[in-house]
This record gives C-alpha cells, sequence and structure tokens, in this order.
C-alpha cells in the first residue's frame, strides 16, 4: 500500500524539485547578469559574440610565462588569442621536450592530447604549421601548441608521449604530408590505396586530379584523369548582413611578454 | 558524511578506473620525491624548472614528512587521491631525468622565421 | 636518432629524413626496387591456362598463390616498376629521394598485405586512359562535340 502511494507520489515530488531547480537557476543566472551588468561596460550595446575575460586572460598569461621560464631553450613566442586561448609557439627540435613538460609536470598536467592537426601557409618559409591542443582536467584548462615545419623537414611523432597522437599524426601525414620521425606505425589513414598527392595543401586543386567509375569492360572500378564537364563556379560565401560589426577587423593576438633573463646564471655569486 | 562514506570506501577502491588502493603511500612517495630531488641536483641551480619544480616537491614532502593520517594529507597536498599524487610524482621524477639531456635551460635555439607567427597574414 | 644527424643538401645543413648523404640515399633506392623486384611474380596472374591449372597444386605448396586477379604477365610488371623509378630519376634531393623512397615502401606493404584490390593495382598500369582525339574529325566520330 505504501509503495503504491509512493509510486503514485514519486512524479509529483519530482516535478516539485524540477520546479525548484529551475528557480534556484533562474535566480543564479538573474545574479550573473545584474553582476556583468554592473562589472562590465555599460557603454557597449553593439552586439558582441562575447566578452573576453579578462580574469581568465591574467592566469592564462601567467601560466604561459611559466611555461617560457621554464623551458626558455624552445619557446618563441606565447600569446592569448581572441577568444581568451593560450598559445605557446615553440621552436621543431622542442616538442617533445615541450609536451612532455606539459604533461608530465606537477603544475601543468596536461594528460590528454585532443587534437593535433596542421595549417598550410605556402607563402611562409616553413609553410606548415602544426597545432597540439591539449588539456588538462586536473586544471580545467586548455592550451596549444604550435610549431612549424616544410615539406621535407621531418618533424619529431610525440607518440612516445601521447599514444593518442598515432592517428592524428598518421592522418598529417596523409592530408598535408609532413613526415613524422620515429612513428610507429606511419601509413595512410583517410586516402584510397594508391592516391598520390596531400588533399590538404593549398596547392591540391578542389577537384582533385582523378575522377573514379565503375568501368563494365574492365569488371572493376577504373581511375582515370579528371574531366570535368562544366568549369568551377564560384560562390560569393560573405553575408550581406553585419552580423557583428564590432568584429568587422579581426585584432591579432595579443603578446605576452617572456622573461628572456630567468635561467642566465647571477654574475655577482 | 560524505567524507565518512569515502573513508569506509576507500579501503577498497579508489573509485578510478585502473587505479589501485595503495597501503603505504607514504613510504613511496618519500622514495619517489628523494629520487626525483636528487635528480634535480644535477640540472643548474639557476635553471627555472629545478627552482620551480624543487619548491613543489619539497612543499609535498614536507607534507609528506608531518602528516601521517592519508585523508588529511590529500587535503593538504590538494592534488587529489594519494594515488593520483603518486602517478603524478612518478611522471616529475620521470620528467626530471629526460630535463638533464634535453637542457631546456639553455638560450633559445632559433628564432623563428620572420612572418612565420603573424596571422593573418 | 634522426634529430642528432645532419645532411647536406646544396650547401646548406638539414635535417635528414632518413638517409645523411647520397650513397645512403642510392642504396635505399636500390634496395626498395628489389624488394619489388623480387614481389612480382607473386603479384599477377599466369596468361596460360593451362599452365597455371597445372601449377596451382605446386604454387599452393610452394605459397607462390597470385594475390591479384590481374590480366598482366609478369615481365610487364617488371617493365612497369623499371618505368615508375625511372620516372623520379631527375630528383636529386636527399630529401626529397627519402620521402619517394618512404611512399614506395608503404605502397609495397599495400600491395603485399593485399590491403590493395585489384583496382588499385590496376591504377599503375592505367589500362583505360585511352588518349582522347585531338584532331576535329576523330573527335567529331567519336561523339565529342
Amino acid at each position: 500500500m505504501a509503495s503504491k502511494f509512493c509510486r503514485l507520489l514519486r512524479p509529483v515530488v519530482a516535478n516539485f524539485k524540477r520546479t525548484r531547480f529551475l528557480q534556484q537557476a533562474t535566480v543564479a543566472t538573474q545574479l550573473c547578469r545584474n553582476n556583468t551588468q554592473s562589472t562590465g561596460t555599460t557603454t557597449e550595446k553593439r552586439p558582441t559574440i562575447r566578452a573576453p575575460d579578462t580574469l581568465m586572460r591574467k592566469t592564462l598569461s601567467e601560466f604561459g610565462q611559466y611555461v617560457a621560464e621554464n623551458l626558455p631553450k624552445y619557446v618563441q613566442q606565447v600569446q592569448i588569442t581572441n577568444g581568451d586561448e593560450l598559445d605557446i609557439m615553440i621552436h621543431p627540435d622542442g616538442i617533445l621536450p615541450v609536451m612532455s613538460f606539459l604533461k608530465d609536470h606537477h603544475s601543468c598536467q596536461f594528460l590528454n592530447i585532443v587534437d593535433l592537426t596542421a595549417v598550410d601557409v605556402p607563402t611562409r618559409q616553413y609553410r606548415f604549421e602544426i597545432v597540439y591542443m591539449l588539456m588538462s582536467l586536473k586544471y580545467n584548462s586548455r592550451i596549444k601548441v604550435k610549431t612549424y615545419t616544410d615539406e621535407l623537414t621531418p618533424i619529431e611523432s610525440v607518440c612516445s608521449v601521447f599514444a593518442g597522437a598515432n592517428w592524428y599524426e598518421r592522418e598529417i601525414w596523409d592530408m598535408f604530408g609532413v613526415f613524422f620521425a620515429n612513428h610507429p606505425d606511419l601509413r595512410r589513414i583517410l586516402t584510397d590505396y594508391g592516391f598520390e598527392g596531400h588533399p590538404f595543401r593549398k596547392d591540391f586543386p578542389l577537384a582533385g586530379y582523378v575522377e573514379v567509375r565503375y568501368d563494365d569492360e574492365a569488371k572493376r572500378v577504373v581511375v582515370e584523369p579528371l574531366e570535368l564537364a562544366q568549369e568551377f563556379r564560384k560562390f560569393e560565401c560573405s553575408s550581406p548582413w553585419e552580423t557583428f560589426p564590432k568584429y568587422r577587423q579581426i585584432t591579432d593576438a595579443e603578446e605576452v611578454p617572456i622573461n628572456k633573463e630567468a635561467n642566465k646564471p647571477q654574475e655577482k655569486k | 558524511m560524505a567524507g565518512v562514506s569515502r573513508k569506509i570506501v576507500r579501503c577498497h577502491t579508489t573509485g578510478l578506473t585502473g587505479l589501485k588502493v595503495i597501503k603505504e603511500p607514504h613510504e613511496m612517495l618519500k622514495v619517489l620525491y628523494e629520487k626525483t630531488l636528487i635528480a634535480l641536483n644535477k640540472i643548474p641551480p639557476t635553471a627555472a624548472y629545478r627552482v620551480n619544480t624543487e619548491q613543489i616537491v619539497r612543499n609535498r614532502m614536507q607534507h609528506v614528512l608531518t602528516e601521517r593520517d592519508v585523508q588529511v594529507l590529500e587535503e593538504k597536498i590538494d592534488g587529489g587521491q594519494i594515488e593520483e599524487v603518486i602517478l603524478q610524482a612518478q611522471r616529475e621524477l620521470a620528467l626530471a631525468r629526460k630535463m638533464i639531456e634535453w637542457k631546456p635551460w639553455e638560450p633559445l635555439v632559433a628564432q623563428a622565421p620572420k612572418n612565420q607567427w603573424k596571422w593573418p597574414i | 636518432m634522426a634529430s642528432s644527424r645532419v645532411a647536406v643538401v646544396g650547401s646548406k645543413q638539414v635535417k635528414p629524413i632518413l638517409s645523411a648523404n647520397k650513397t645512403e640515399a642510392k642504396r635505399r633506392v636500390l634496395n626498395l626496387y628489389k624488394a619489388w623486384y623480387r614481389h612480382l611474380p607473386y603479384m599477377g596472374l599466369l596468361k596460360d591456362l593451362q599452365l597455371q591449372s597445372r601449377v596451382t597444386w605446386l604454387s599452393f605448396v610452394l605459397n607462390t598463390v597470385k594475390d591479384f586477379d590481374i590480366a598482366v604477365t609478369v615481365p610487364e610488371t617488371k617493365v612497369k616498376l623499371r618505368e615508375l623509378f625511372l620516372k623520379n630519376k631527375h630528383v636529386t634531393d636527399i630529401r626529397a629521394i627519402d620521402l619517394l623512397v618512404i611512399k614506395g615502401q608503404m605502397d609495397l606493404v599495400e600491395t603485399m598485405r593485399i590491403w590493395k584490390q585489384k583496382t588499385h593495382v590496376m591504377m599503375f598500369f592505367k589500362d583505360t586512359n585511352i588518349k582522347k582525339p585531338t584532331e576535329f574529325l576523330t573527335r567529331f566520330y567519336e561523339g565529342h562535340d
């Protein structure tokens, strides 16, 4: 009898709880709103994507300086992007030391590799920018490590530090043709067997070089040079509406000053 | 309430996959921190890595030496459960040994080419 | 391993991929050529069906079963192999040679382990790539506009 009564009551109770929780939540958001209104700039009335988080920027820049101070041999630049993300730019020789430091040091503990990718900028001397994205569950924080290479310079594989980088590096090898030295199993991962070229390079045409079709005479799929029946169209992608006028111009990421005298032996002693 | 139940549970499990409860964490941590300090001794004393790491390790070592109760120790170190702290210590030790070879306190290897980090170009 | 070594390309010193000098690179190329050459007999289909039926049992025992059901003879594959290697004979940069060797090695593994299918092996031979006619009349006969 009692159990039956309970069963009857349960949805009511659950609903009650939910509404109470909702009320609390709305109160919380209200509080937040009040806070931001009182502390944030009140003059800003144009629509904006997000306000910069000054506290976050401060902690991140301090941490960036800490990393630069510990590894002055490899860190070239530290910056904080518009989206409040920390970038560490390093020399390609220092990939293993920097990644190991970020993973193993007590006050970093970036144990997860979130992503590893490359950017192709053909006008640069080293055209490929390799980007490592790490996450620290302990400190609820993320970091980006960037380095550079070109088509012929091998770059050290981080598989010995992060086993999860294995497939990401294979992907970069496949898509950009960047060779990773000491990778345990470097081979193609996305393109078809026999595919030639690296599709994510900027000099690789959008349509590719070959087309594939089933040939009834040969009784197999055949690969032939591409023949387009029509020229590629050019599409206008920019929106006619100005969605975020404040962000009309992309401002550069803010560079964090690095203390370069930190590791030098003091001459007085 | 939560602390008590956790204490009972903690005798059997850490609640984290693959992480076993360690009966004598103090001994283990002491050995690890001592080894780390020995490894750090081979690094020049002005190197920031040595200064910072020594500070952290000595601080933790101090807690390990003075506090016998595991639960209070965990709260003092504030690095998660004591088993996690041991893992962290093991990683730091391995890193310190590798750092001796890498010598990251030396001056910058080479500056990046001009415009390498400039974006948008 | 690779980071500590130095290779010389032209007048500048660079980080080598595999080989530190020309002779080493050449040795790698030759080794790859030989590896491919040894694998060729196992790849294609024997043209003579009678011979094949006689040989099948023996070849099965000797583990020389053909990997792919393709109508290419062994001499043809050898000619193609030579052609593909000579296609890159203008490459002089050690690192570029190394990259080509690495890609060739990966290709060989893909072929040997039969990750490739008939289609992919036949991509080397380009047997369906018939040159399109350029003359006006022949184009007209072919049905081009």
